[in-house]
């Protein structure tokens, strides 16, 4: 660690990972729900597990990627943090205001903490992912406004790399789109159109750069390959990023009720999208292959590598996999899109922090690497969390496809809830294999704590 | 030593096997055919034009010729075939794409397979 | 990748890409947007309904169900429910307002909102609205969502 700034993204990174513990935890709840429909009915109904899953995901990544700049910002601007003062003061406000949301939903129904946060003044609450509060939407805000003052500051009062310049247009453009999270109409089409231009120009526009850029660092210091190199490849791949996946937000505007073009272009340009995955998996081989010293973080080079490929395959393959209008005509709204969530989620944004995490925490905590061990137990969750969501996303993939063909395809449709009884093995082997994530996970956080045998490294 | 000519088409070819996975499949296996004959014996280049055949032969067998088997067996009418036909192939052509990545990578820096990611 | 292509190029593809791309994007939205009313049913979108979406809104249906096919995947989709319930808002108002309130022993089952007589009206007006929407060779591909 080259800056005393960068240890912030320690606390960070602390509060993201209790923070995922938690999302998995009703993840594992919300699994069982799908087989046992009464699983604490009704003190905790399915919409409110899954509303506390998914808002934990958002949070809990907003803090992976906010303690990732926290490390990476200073380091690549040779200059200490602008305000490490600010960024501590925001950590507590956004886990504050996070918990709080969170406690909300479990707490009070719904309907209720619509109404103590004065939601009729400015109704934004209720749509898929952006159920927050009102006054939780400015709090991120405010937020991620003071964030990027601070390491835009640092950034351009400091050294500019490209790393670091494509890393704050993410964070910008991460910004810009979330105000349109604000806007809620009656119209639903309207509002639903505009609803993916938070959701889908976060994970499928700017969180690619964040990410590109993240991976891009990573792969920089622990392959030693020059900067040169990575730079042209992290343009290109958040090139494709952008140049597919702007339009390709029309893979989201096929049965809505807008026009019949967007079947056309969000056909083509989302069939474009797997490329810049692609190209991240390529670009990652390569400098691994390249490389020109063995760094000690072994486990942070398997989590580059694990990001690259597991990115590739549920965000690139299994968007692919329905994203093609006259597939997609069957597929929408079923487990097809439940199963590409959970990978393309994990793959990319969910192992990039990770792989993020895995590099600095070593060295906030003074040490080059892990110790041996925690190193081998970190690589062992590594598998147990990678393969387990391999398996999630297959069984989901089952589900998807017997619910496709029964209730969809077939000349005798049939009701949801009977095709869904008809798949439930599919979810039992599901929670089978969330639990083992869970289990995974427990071990990740061990591995923090594990003594062992120091490793030997070759000074650069 | 393998001189600049070569490697450029050791990189051709491992680049072709991947098309042939992907955007492109038959046209770029009958071009990989024809490169074939352009390299010679023991050269790095016919390394790459083999390594890329071969992938490319197995592949045709596991996901073309299982997918088929599997259609016949499990009926073209139940949901069942489908299951295991689409997410079988699907995760085995990706693990072939990969595969051929990692080829494409390697056939770049010139050497042949072998090294593993994590240690020399 | 090649010498002959430079950072340069890369980074102009970066830029030139984004920009064209996004522009493109802004003057679909604008072209998608001022076609709507041709689709979307906003001859509709009484003050009822509005006042149905903001209940769909605050009660957290999407978390459970899908409209249009957007949403959780845990209970059948309602854009077409009204249809599915032979065109009738009585019986979409009788379905959420019976629901029991410790649910079904062993199966998914729908809250009980307590709704008023006036809301679930609200509410019914609201997916029947929705229903109203012509979506693309009719989305859903059949009655069952």
């Amino acid at each position: 660690m080259k800056y005393e700034s960068q240890g912030i993204a320690k606390m960070y990174f602390i509060a993201a990972i209790a923070l995922f513990v938690g999302q998995i935890l009703f993840g594992t709840i919300m699994g069982l729900q799908y087989v046992m429909g009464d699983f604490l009915f009704p003190e905790l109904p399915f919409n409110v597990v899954r509303m506390v899953h998914t808002n934990l995901l958002i949070i809990w990544l907003l803090f992976g990627f906010m303690g990732s700049a926290y490390f990476l910002v200073p380091e690549e601007s040779e200059r200490e943090l602008f305000s490490p003062m600010l960024a501590k003061v925001m950590f507590w406000i956004f886990l504050f205001a996070g918990v709080m949301t969170i406690l909300g939903y479990l707490l009070v129904p719904y309907a209720r903490l619509a109404e103590i946060t004065m939601n009729d003044l400015l109704p934004t609450m209720g749509r898929e992912f952006l159920e927050q509060p009102t006054i939780t939407k400015i709090g991120i805000v405010i937020v991620v406004l003071a964030f990027l003052f601070n390491i835009g500051m640092t950034i351009l009062t400091g050294r500019k790399t490209v790393i670091n310049v494509v890393l704050l247009t993410g964070m910008v453009g991460l910004a810009v789109f979330f105000l349109f999270s604000f806007y809620n109409p009656d119209n639903i089409v309207l509002d639903k159109y505009f609803w993916w231009f938070v959701v889908h120009l976060w994970v499928e526009g700017v969180w690619e750069l964040i990410m590109a850029s993240l991976l891009a660092y990573v792969l920089i210091k622990v392959t030693g390959v020059d900067r040169e190199v990575v730079e042209k490849w992290l343009y290109i791949i958040i090139a494709m990023a952008l140049i597919s996946g702007l339009l390709g937000t029309g893979h989201h505007f096929f049965w809505i009720g807008t026009p019949d073009y967007w079947q056309w272009i969000g056909s083509v340009f989302s069939a474009l999208e797997p490329i810049p995955f692609f190209m991240m998996t390529l670009f990652a081989f390569n400098v691994v292959n390249k490389r020109r010293r063995d760094h000690p973080n072994k486990a942070a080079v398997l989590w580059a590598l694990g990001t690259a490929v597991m990115a590739f395959l549920g965000a690139g393959v299994w968007g692919f996999l329905h994203t093609l209008a006259p597939v997609n005509f069957y597929t929408h709204g079923t487990q097809i899109t439940a199963a590409h969530g959970h990978m393309a989620f994990y793959g990319a944004y969910v192992m990039v922090v990770l792989t993020m995490i895995s590099y600095s925490m070593p060295l906030m905590r003074g040490q080059k690497a892990a110790n041996v061990t925690a190193q081998l137990l970190e690589m062992w969750s590594f598998w147990l969390m990678t393969i387990s969501m391999v398996f999630i996303t297959l069984f989901l993939t089952g589900a998807g496809i017997v619910q496709v063909y029964l209730q969809r395809y077939s000349d005798d449709p049939l009701p949801f809830m009977v095709v869904q009884e008809k798949i439930a093995l599919f979810y039992w082997m599901r929670e089978v294999a969330g639990v083992v994530f869970l289990i995974g996970l427990m071990l990740y956080i061990y591995s923090f704590f594990a003594k062992g045998k120091e490793v030997e490294f070759v000074e650069e | 030593m393998a001189d600049k000519l070569q490697l450029k088409r050791a990189s051709t070819a491992a680049l072709v096997s991947l098309l042939n996975l992907t955007v492109f499949p038959v046209i770029s296996f009958i071009f990989l055919l024809l490169l074939y004959k352009k390299t010679s014996p023991n050269m790095i280049d016919r390394y790459y034009v083999i390594v890329g055949i071969k992938t490319n032969l197995v592949a045709a067998v596991a996901l073309l010729l299982v997918s088929a088997l599997m259609i016949l067996l499990g009926g073209f009418d139940s949901p069942w075939t489908w299951v295991y036909v689409i997410t079988y192939f699907v995760i085995v052509h990706a693990m072939f794409i990969l595969f051929a990545t990692w080829t494409l990578t390697r056939s770049w820096t010139g050497e042949k397979l072998k090294k593993t990611f994590l240690s020399k | 990748m090649r010498e002959t292509f430079t950072k340069g190029m890369a980074r102009n593809i970066y830029y030139g890409g984004a920009v064209f791309f996004f522009l493109v994007l802004i003057g679909l939205t604008v072209d998608t947007v001022k076609s709507l009313p041709k689709t979307d049913n906003s001859e509709n979108l009484t003050e009822q309904v509005a006042a149905g979406k903001r209940l769909w809104e605050i009660n957290n249906c999407i978390g459970c169900h899908t409209l249009l096919g957007e949403g959780a995947y845990f209970a059948p989709e309602l854009g077409n429910v009204y249809t599915r319930f032979g065109e009738s808002t009585e019986a979409i108002k009788a379905f959420i307002k019976y629901r029991p309130v410790d649910g079904i022993p062993g199966r998914r089952s729908m809250p009980q909102f307590n709704l008023t007589d006036e809301q679930l009206e609200a509410l019914a007006q609201f997916l029947k609205y929705v229903d109203g929407v012509k979506t693309a060779r009719d989305w859903p591909p059949n009655i069952q969502g």
